[in-house]
């Protein structure tokens, strides 16, 4: 399939996802009426639920979506391993954990800025533990099962946190960090997320090149004029920008970058470059209809996002790991 | 061009690995590198190609390399490593544009002259016709092919490669040494490094021996492969003829000692 | 939260309670409360040295109303080995707490009352009246009682064009709904409940669009822990709640008074009314 109509075609099931979670909600609004508070105006209360209550949630679905989807594909082309993926490997529950950590303990003052400073921040120690376990690892299974013991500590230390904060809500927003959720998002939590997540897609999309040439492994690499270092640094920021900004604001959402890379790699030529666009549309698509599915598979009650992408994802994880055994790492 | 490497050493965790090494690569040529296991015959290649630091000075075309960018060296010097890695199963076609890499920078498309670069290199080396096949799904004389695609196709003066003959068949070993013959009549300098004795002895222009890290000896194979060299750096002896194509040599032993004559 | 300390002085004072003070002096048993709401009305009731311990939870801002009263009784986990160490002569508890805890204190011997947690404003009189009859002190709890009957039997409906509707919006989109104290109080002061009305009960989430819909003309909100930031109080600053311009926002100073059933569910239901002549279909016409 040519590059140009895999993209086009991603890009139209964003827009469908995205147009599908505009009309859908508790508030019966029929879809002319929705068109038409969305973008003209008319109704007050109209106006309001789809402004400042839809679109919010359908732009960040997208955008976080977009985010994980291209670390994911950006994390597999450094550490070369398929199963690499922001949930799985631990930096999500990271970010979790540096937001709970600077947010609940009122370090920062409680200032709106906490929640992504320390997402930010326990995002990149995590990219950077795993890339040290890497470095002198070159085995697969060592890489994922240190990402494992990493998420199930950072999970850990975010519910000790909690359950020691004096706020007596605290214990129970755990379910939020470690599951996710894009409910009730705001303008507000729009406008933050963006120029973060602006920055990480450009760090992401700066070391690709040097991603491809670590096709031919690091060796290869530098002697194709590769800056190994530098590209290290590069994702690093990126995938912390991106899985940093993305967590602040909807809690720790995994899978994504580990299914969509792996359903979208066979569309392209496979080299890690051609994969960042494709693989952030796709999960742009991906985690919309996951959060429309959460609104709607219960009648008056809303799943946690993550809650659907894990029964999506954990059983393909699964079936990954299976087939694998057949085939050499 | 020119490759000259002027006293170099080099010490890797704490032990001496390279001794003041001197070596002049002359363009149009196959220079050979042959050694016993551990002589320094990968690290030397390794700094020649920038990738270790070392003392001493290494120059391409006058030019030392300790000052150019990876990008810059990248242009003058191919270097094939002796461990096939593909981390992907992506195509052959797009294994050998990866050489193009160094060319195009911030530019995404291959150009006009970069697929052609690419298709003759595909050509040179026979691949030509698997283009599309994953190369992870390759034998390994295909793969090795795919390789050495890829650093012609990277368009360099300047050829080290490490072992690409190793694991190969008879018949793969001698169209990768032809296929060495044919960059280096182009003008490249080629400078790569065999176990294969007689392979290297046939086929190169210029044989260098290391042993222990040092220069053993250097010079045209008929001068160089004698009894008395092989008995000291592999301390082996050897059936050594001469034919019209060039020079053949058959192991046969090991010596007793190395000072008696053999 | 336990304080170690504490255990051991508790163990002290009973042993030298139960050998040197002689129970006699105390018109009633001693005591020890198990559960929150127990002790709210224990507290209140009990004469000097008669209450032996309160719950932990009772010291609590969010939970117990009384919070400050409660840090001068010894804090029990609700364990029974704490009421061996203590040695009440009754022991006043939940019907949903501990229920292990209530059977094997029940088989040890002690004298377990336990109270079914008030729902509705209607039983806090008669619960009153049983805690004071279980602590012999029936004078003051007949009095608390019949004033709380009064104050409630002499709530005027509210001068409104018509009643006005409240909701109780709390953390990450959760409104209180039938069948809750909060909803009993409402109703009492007024109101109608907006959950309610939608047929929510208990504790419900409550989507914010529909919110948006049909706006309330009162929305109570959470009464934030300083110094204790959470998500929870996110939704203090949701935009869409500044763009409710028909909504009043407010608060209850203590809203663990609307936790447990007590003579201070009253001041609740008061503050609720406090609010009554901001809202748009109670403001006073000028002139009229």
């Amino acid at each position: 399939m040519s590059r140009l109509r895999l993209i086009s075609m991603l890009a139209v099931l964003v827009i469908a996802a995205c147009a599908l979670s505009l009309l859908i909600g508790p508030a019966q609004i029929g879809p002319m009426d929705s068109i038409a508070a969305l973008v003209a105006g008319g109704n007050e209360a109209a106006m309001v639920i789809m402004r400042e209550i839809r679109l919010p949630r359908a732009l960040l679905a997208v955008l976080i979506g977009f985010s994980l989807g291209v670390a994911g594909a950006a994390l597999q082309g450094m550490l070369r391993n398929p199963l690499a993926e922001p949930g799985i490997i631990g930096v999500s529950a990271s970010a979790s954990l540096g937001a709970v950590l600077l947010f609940y303990t009122g370090l920062a003052g409680a200032s709106l800025l906490a929640l992504p400073a320390g997402a930010l921040a326990g995002a990149a120690a995590s990219v950077l533990i795993l890339l040290a376990i890497s470095a002198t690892q070159a085995s697969t299974i060592t890489l994922v099962l240190a990402g494992v013991a990493l998420a199930s500590l950072a999970g850990a230390m975010t519910s000790l946190v909690l359950n020691l904060s004096p706020n007596p809500y605290a214990s129970y927003e755990i379910i939020f960090w470690l599951l996710g959720s894009l409910k009730d998002r705001s303008v507000d939590h729009v406008w933050l997320v963006i120029p973060l997540m602006l920055l990480g897609w450009a760090a992401l999309w700066a070391s690709s090149r040097t991603l491809d040439a670590l096709s031919l492994g690091e060796e290869g690499a530098s002697g194709l004029g590769a800056n190994i270092p530098r590209a290290r640094a590069m994702v690093v920021c990126g995938v912390a920008l991106c899985v940093g900004a993305g967590t602040a604001v909807s809690g720790a959402i995994g899978f994504i970058g580990l299914i969509v890379p792996h359903l979208v790699r066979p569309l392209t030529n496979r080299l890690p470059s051609q994969l960042l666009l494709p693989a952030g549309l796709g999960g742009a698509a991906l985690l919309t209809f996951a959060d429309i599915v959460a609104r709607t598979v219960i009648p008056e009650r809303e799943l946690n996002v993550g809650v659907v992408t894990a029964l999506i994802g954990a059983p393909f994880f699964l079936w990954l790991v299976i087939r694998s055994r057949r085939e050499l790492f | 061009m020119h490759v000259k490497a002027s006293n170099v050493s080099v010490s890797l965790s704490g032990r001496q690995v390279l001794h003041r090494v001197d070596l002049d690569l002359e363009p149009g040529q196959v220079t050979g590198l042959l050694g016993p296991n551990g002589a320094g015959k990968s690290t030397l290649m390794r700094a020649l190609t920038g990738q270790l630091a070392c003392q001493g000075e290494i120059e391409t075309g006058g030019k030392a390399i300790a000052v150019m960018s990876e990008a810059e060296r990248a242009t003058i010097v191919a270097w094939l490593p002796q461990q096939r890695v593909l981390s992907w199963p992506i195509s052959v076609q797009s294994v050998v544009e990866l050489g193009r890499l160094p060319w195009h920078g911030w530019r995404r498309t291959m150009s006009r002259a970069d697929q052609e670069k690419c298709a003759e290199a595909m050509r040179l080396l026979d691949v030509s016709g698997i283009a599309e096949r994953p190369a992870t799904e390759l034998s390994g004389g295909e793969q090795a092919r795919v390789l050495m695609a890829r650093a012609v196709a990277q368009d360099t003066p300047v050829l080290v490669a490490d072992e690409p003959a190793s694991g190969l068949d008879p018949a793969h070993q001698i169209s990768m040494m032809a296929v060495l013959r044919k960059l280096a009549g182009q003008g490249r300098t080629v400078f790569v490094s065999l176990h294969d004795l007689s392979l290297a002895a046939r086929w190169c222009d210029r044989l260098v021996l290391m042993k222990d890290g040092v220069v053993a000896a250097d010079g045209p194979p008929a001068k160089v492969m004698t009894e008395a060299v092989l008995r000291q750096v592999y301390g082996i002896t050897a059936r050594i003829g001469r034919d019209d194509c060039g020079v053949w040599l058959a192991p046969l032993g090991l010596t007793q000692c190395e000072v008696k004559d053999g | 939260m336990v304080w170690f300390g504490k255990r051991v002085w508790t163990g002290v004072v009973a042993a030298v309670g139960l050998f040197a003070c002689p129970v006699a002096g105390l018109s009633g048993p001693t005591v020890a409360s198990l559960n929150v709401c127990t002790d709210q009305l224990a507290m209140l009731l009990a004469e000097p040295g008669q209450l032996k311990s309160v719950s932990n939870l009772a010291r609590d801002p969010t939970l117990s109303a009384l919070h400050e009263r409660a840090r001068q009784y010894p804090a029990n986990r609700g364990i029974a080995e704490e009421v061996l160490v203590a040695k009440p002569e009754l022991v006043v508890t939940g019907t949903f707490s501990l229920h292990n805890t209530t059977s094997l204190l029940k088989r040890l011997g002690f004298a377990v009352e336990e109270f079914r947690y008030s729902q509705s404003v209607e039983t806090i009189a008669a619960d009153i009246r049983r805690m004071g009859r279980l602590l012999e002190q029936d004078a003051k709890a007949e009095a608390m009682a019949s004033r709380f009957e009064r104050e409630l039997a002499g709530l005027e409906p509210l001068a409104c064009a018509r009643k006005p509707v409240a909701l109780f919006y709390g953390a990450r989109g959760v409104a209180l709904g039938k069948g809750t104290l909060a909803h009993s109080a409402m109703l009492s002061a007024g109101f109608i409940n907006m959950a309610a009305e939608r047929g929510y009960e208990g504790v419900a989430a409550f989507p914010l669009e529909l919110l948006v819909q049909n706006p309330p003309d009162l929305i109570i909100l959470p009464t934030t822990t300083p110094g204790a930031p959470a998500l929870a109080d996110e939704i203090l600053t949701h935009p869409v709640l500044k763009k409710l311009r028909t909504t009043v926002a407010g608060n209850l100073s203590r809203p663990a008074r609307l936790s447990c059933g007590g003579p201070f569910t009253m001041q609740a239901i008061h503050e609720l009314r406090t609010y009554a002549p901001s809202l748009p279909p109670c403001r006073k016409v000028p002139g009229s």
